[in-house]
């Protein structure tokens, strides 16, 4: 049954690279004719997945917090890692995007900041978890400065950047207005895309829980299930 | 409630007296801030009348004011920890009056570095406040978040290794949103504009970080 999931998003992913770069035409007004803009669909679902992977963290560290067991901490430091990853992506290339578009790498957008203070959260969230030694107490404190990261996320993310004067990011993709503004085929891209990589995200995930908790049993001596 | 307010009270005269008999925090505290200080205005020179100065010097600031934070606030737990009373803590007191305890203890430290630093900022930059009010309340407000959420941090930095690096590495990205919101309304402040809607967004962040830390303390504290 995995199998055939994985082979299934291998295919999905695979006709989204085709339809970005082959079958969605080009947005008006890029350089290059419009061709540069395709690097819009793997940056705006690598920025999807960021979040999604952060917020599975904050909710399995929740959880964890309430339930106190081992798996949904594996889950929330499995998302982290994840997360950065992705969030990293984005950063990277959203950077290579501006230096065409906008003429320099980085201009402290408000979004670049944003997304530049989230990695640093989780950053400090393994740093945290690298720190403490006994078990039972990384999880605890991890998970807590995870849910902390909720409680933090929405003024990074939407309260501090209206403070900025400007951002040379386009509004989101539903505007106020509650239309959307875009080419039906490059819209068809970029939600296929965010689907694709978010189910991406949760098969890493799967497999990173599953290597922690091997490396989990065996630590233990292969005595017993942690979870 | 009256003896959980006992119990904070009792806490934080506690943590007053101990500091009293060493002097750790304000004198460590109270140097480290007049240093930072001195170097920052001195590299600056007294650059209050240039046209930059109502946009960097906030900012200045409030950086000068969160290293402060950093340099002392972790001794919160940290000592607890180091003297082997944190068991001790944990059988006796209440958790959530532990944590007020603490936080009163800790606002009383910040205010008084705002007192010592911030006077003596605008005095060596030579910039001139428009509407000091309003500078007074952003201290308080800003100065509130600062306490509370390194107070919880704090809890977390004690209980880990390389403490005092872990604590302004884990205490910063939490703390960007209220320096933001804070470098803004400095700004307005030292202007003479009215408060714009970063005071709201600041007292909100402050409720949140207060519900979040209320919640996550006793998780936090308790093994």
């Amino acid at each position: 049954m995995k199998t055939l999931a994985a082979w299934i998003l291998y295919l999905w992913i695979a006709l989204v690279i085709v339809g970005g770069l082959a079958w969605a035409p080009p947005l008006k007004g890029f350089v290059a004719g419009g061709e540069s803009s395709r690097i819009v669909f793997f940056h705006v679902p690598m920025a999807w997945t960021a979040f999604v992977a952060f917020i599975t963290a904050g909710v399995a560290s929740a959880v964890y917090l309430r339930t106190r067991r081992p798996r949904h901490d594996r889950t929330a430091e499995a998302a982290v890692q994840l997360g950065l990853l992705f969030g990293a992506l984005a950063t990277l290339t959203g950077s290579i995007w501006a230096r065409l578009e906008w003429g320099t790498y980085w201009n402290w957008d408000p979004r670049q900041g944003s997304i530049v203070l989230a990695l640093l959260f989780y950053a400090a969230y393994l740093a945290l978890r690298s720190a403490v030694e006994d078990h039972e107490t990384r999880r605890r404190l991890a998970a807590g400065y995870a849910v902390l990261g909720l409680v933090v996320a929405p003024f990074l993310f939407f309260i501090a950047p209206r403070l900025a004067s400007f951002s040379l990011h386009p509004e989101p993709v539903i505007n106020q207005r509650g239309e959307v503004d875009m080419d039906p085929a490059i819209l068809v891209v970029l939600l296929a895309g965010s689907l694709g990589f978010t189910a991406l995200f949760y098969w890493l995930l799967d497999l990173q829980r599953r290597i922690a908790a091997r490396l989990g049993r065996e630590a233990l001596g292969g005595a017993g299930s942690e979870a | 409630m009256s003896t959980w307010i006992a119990e904070a009270a009792a806490i934080f005269a506690k943590d007053w007296r101990s500091e009293l008999r060493t002097r750790f925090a304000l004198n460590t505290l109270g140097l480290f801030a007049l240093t930072t200080l001195v170097v920052v205005s001195f590299a600056l020179g007294p650059i209050g009348a240039s046209p930059l100065a109502p946009a960097v010097l906030p900012a200045v600031l409030w950086i000068i004011l969160l290293f402060a934070a950093t340099a002392g606030l972790p001794r919160l737990f940290v000592a607890e920890e180091e003297t082997h009373t944190a068991t001790a803590l944990r059988l006796t007191a209440t958790p959530s009056a532990l944590f007020c305890g603490k936080l009163a203890f800790g606002l009383t430290l910040i205010a008084a570095i705002e007192l010592l630093t911030t006077p003596l900022f605008l005095i060596l930059v030579q910039l001139r406040v428009d509407s000091p009010g309003l500078l007074v309340a952003t201290l308080a407000i800003g100065g509130y978040g600062l306490a509370t959420a390194s107070t919880l941090v704090a809890t977390m930095v004690a209980q880990a290794r390389g403490k005092a690096t872990l604590f302004a590495v884990l205490l910063f990205p939490v703390l960007v949103p209220l320096l933001i919101m804070a470098v803004a309304l400095t700004r307005q402040a030292v202007a003479g504009e009215a408060a714009g809607v970063a005071l709201t967004e600041l007292l909100l962040y402050d409720a949140s970080v207060t519900v979040a830390s209320l919640m996550l303390f006793p998780a936090m504290w308790n093994p």
